[in-house]
């Protein structure tokens, strides 16, 4: 029901708002083709849906001219519609497994391996504590205990 | 299933409900637990999934108004600046909930006599203390023995690692001289009694599909089913009836999971739906004897709302904080501004928890619980490869005190899938906690400068975190006086005497810290009081 068009603008505003990192080899959102991920979302949520083709329209006449200027225009003239696809491009994006190895994550869901993060030494942990214990009992005990 | 009448009725198979159930078993009385939820089993846990952040957004949020399952119902939060946001399930809000677990501290209990605000409570520290220690050891808490924020108390388990995250603001601290400790986590550090220890995988709100959270799903369920409890899901219940002659309640109706009405009798009622749960169902339960709603006389059924206004800063450092390795909320805590000091310009005080930095997406649409996206464009690339990867945060988490005018009532139009009215919540944020939060955001960013941030990013707004409704208490609060309280020292109804509330609305007053250690202490308290006075339980 998206046509190959509509596919195409909105990949060009999504790389407005998620650009590319040339220097660490990180794609910008429109080169993953996000607009895939908002076309699904939108297909299942009419509110998303309205804010999709309502941003579609205004860019449809500006395809050629979309830049940072113009995607701020957008995002003052019509902040709801705009932080609606925002949030949606965010989600498609960040979800993907390939994007999250590129902030230190694993590519895998985290269970069943999560982590290895080794635990502190009793010997570490004693020291960094030494200074907080040194002051001795910091609370209230109207009780007298 | 059968609807013969039961000798305990628990509501709610949550964290207090589950742990006063498991005080009850040694009582051989018949048991049986109504949940509106369902039991969900580990496998169905997202974090297994590839887009597992995803769920986050849609059938794991821990905004109701969000996942709109069958299970949950509306909340409305337009007249407040924090919205209420649990689970509703076998385990309740332990479910998605993340697992710190700091007790209250002895001046919690007196607040009144000692800073001449709120009310005392009916019970104290050393009350409760051998049924933190009780719940520590059934739950599986992890942590560093010897912090001097408090009495003298061992943790079961050691501490699960602070990180690199809490390595560096320790020093901050240190630095500064202030008060830190190694969180206590309901979190396993090593393998116990066929669950695993932590795999450090940073989702603690997706259900730990580990079994290492000491969800109420993991620790006292199984043992509860295998003593023979019953556990009703599906089962939402709408109303709690009274008898007219002796005024004591005699049973309740639920809607089962084919939207039929059914009633079940019981000899014993106890109420553990929590903060806003608790509240709607007894205002929802009018009758002749109890026109303003059950155990009403004194009007404070959901009035005193509480929650824990919380805000954060972070710093900017020069090495990566790895924030996504990790319990997402729990690695170390700082109560230096915990107790009162006049010379602050507020009374009683705050927490400093270090808060890891979740996943990207989380991140990116403005942290947990915020609906508020980074900015987009060449600031987003700048914030998310060159800032992200190297935050280190702090978590104010202030001391909310009781005020009528925060409250839940019964919305009169919005409903649940069944049709029964929605709670509606009124809440504001105090003067005082306005000027806690101020010090506290000041106090985080001198201990992150300290800790040698290079860049601190904060707010700069008065807004506090939207979804920081967790910590939901004193909407049946205890006490001695039937004219200031719904309950009594050890939960049962002034006014009906075999009805009692297990949950955070019975607290007096909020602490700062994370109520489910010190909620299911209290369960298991008043379990014990049950079972000590069965012979005179109605007189």
């Amino acid at each position: 029901m998206w046509s190959e068009n509509e596919k195409n603008i909105l990949n060009i505003i999504l790389d407005q708002l998620i650009p590319k990192n040339s220097k660490r080899n990180i794609p910008s959102a429109g080169e993953l083709g996000i607009a895939s991920f908002i076309f699904d979302a939108a297909n299942k949520n009419n509110n998303l849906k309205d804010d999709v083709v309502f941003i579609l329209d205004w860019a449809l006449t500006k395809a050629d001219k979309i830049s940072p200027c113009l995607v701020r225009k957008l995002e003052k003239e019509n902040p709801n519609a705009f932080v609606s696809l925002l949030t949606e491009t965010y989600k498609g994006y960040y979800s993907r497994p390939d994007i999250r190895q590129k902030f230190g994550l694993s590519k895998k869901p985290v269970h069943p391996s999560g982590y290895l993060v080794v635990s502190e030494s009793n010997d570490y942990l004693a020291q960094i504590t030494d200074t907080v214990r040194a002051r001795g009992p910091i609370y209230r005990d109207p009780t007298g205990g | 299933m059968s609807n013969e009448p039961v000798d305990v009725l628990i509501i709610g198979a949550g964290a207090s409900g589950a742990a006063i159930a498991w005080s009850l078993i040694e009582t051989k009385m018949r048991i049986l637990c109504l949940e509106q939820g369902n039991h969900l089993s580990d496998k169905d846990f997202p974090s297994r999934r590839d887009d597992y952040e995803l769920s986050r957004y849609a059938e794991f949020s821990c905004d109701p108004n969000v996942r709109r399952l069958k299970q949950d119902y509306p909340i409305n939060s337009k007249d407040s600046c924090i919205t209420p946001v649990n689970w509703n399930g076998v385990g309740g809000s332990t479910m998605n909930f993340l697992a710190h677990w700091p007790r209250m501290r002895p001046s919690d209990f007196r607040t009144k006599t000692l800073d001449g605000v709120a009310e005392d409570w009916p019970v104290d520290y050393y009350d409760l203390e051998p049924f933190y220690e009780i719940n520590d050891r059934n739950v599986g808490v992890s942590g560093l023995s010897g912090n001097p924020a408090y009495p003298k108390y061992s943790v079961p388990n050691p501490p699960i690692p602070i990180g690199i995250l809490g390595q560096t603001l320790a020093k901050g601290f240190n630095k500064l001289g202030w008060h830190w400790w190694p969180s206590d986590v309901a979190i396993l550090s090593k393998d116990d009694n066929g669950r695993q220890k932590c795999v450090n995988a940073g989702t603690c709100d997706l259900g730990c599909a580990a079994g290492a959270k000491g969800g109420a799903n993991f620790t006292y369920w199984p043992i509860l089913e295998n003593a023979g409890v019953e556990l009703r899901t599906n089962a939402r219940v709408s109303e709690i009836q009274v008898d007219k002659v002796s005024g004591l309640a005699n049973g309740v109706l639920y809607y089962g999971a084919d939207g039929r009405l059914n009633q079940q009798k019981a000899e014993i009622i106890i109420m553990a739906c929590n903060g806003v749960g608790t509240p709607r169902l007894l205002l929802n339960s009018k009758s002749d004897l109890f026109p303003e709603g059950l155990a009403n006389n004194s009007g404070l059924v959901g009035k005193n709302l509480m929650f824990h206004p919380l805000t954060g800063v972070a710093g900017v450092f020069d090495e990566p904080m790895k924030g996504h390795e990790g319990p997402m909320a729990c690695s170390i805590l700082s109560q230096e501004f915990y107790e009162s000091d006049s010379s602050r310009g507020f009374i009683r005080g705050y927490g400093l928890h270090s808060g890891r930095s979740t996943t990207p997406m989380t991140f990116a649409l403005g942290g947990y619980g915020i609906d508020n996206p980074i900015p987009w464009g060449d600031e987003h690339r700048e914030i998310m490869d060159n800032m992200y990867p190297y935050l280190a945060g702090l978590t104010i988490v202030t001391e909310d005190l009781p005020e009528e005018h925060n409250c839940v009532t019964l919305d009169n139009e919005l409903k649940d899938s069944d049709g029964i009215p929605a709670p509606k919540i009124t809440y504001r944020v105090s003067e005082n906690t306005k000027a806690m939060i101020k010090h506290g955001e000041e106090r985080a960013r001198e201990v992150l400068i300290a800790a040698g941030a290079k860049k601190i990013l904060s707010k700069n707004d008065d807004n506090v975190w939207w979804r920081a409704g967790w910590h939901q208490m004193g909407t049946c609060r205890m006490g001695h006086d039937p004219k200031k309280s719904v309950v009594n020292g050890w939960g049962r109804s002034h006014d009906v005497k075999n009805l009692f509330i297990v949950d955070g609305s019975i607290f007096v007053t909020a602490g700062a810290v994370n109520p489910t250690s010190t909620i299911q202490a209290l369960a298991l308290y008043i379990g014990d009081q049950i079972k000590k006075n069965i012979g005179t339980l109605f007189d």
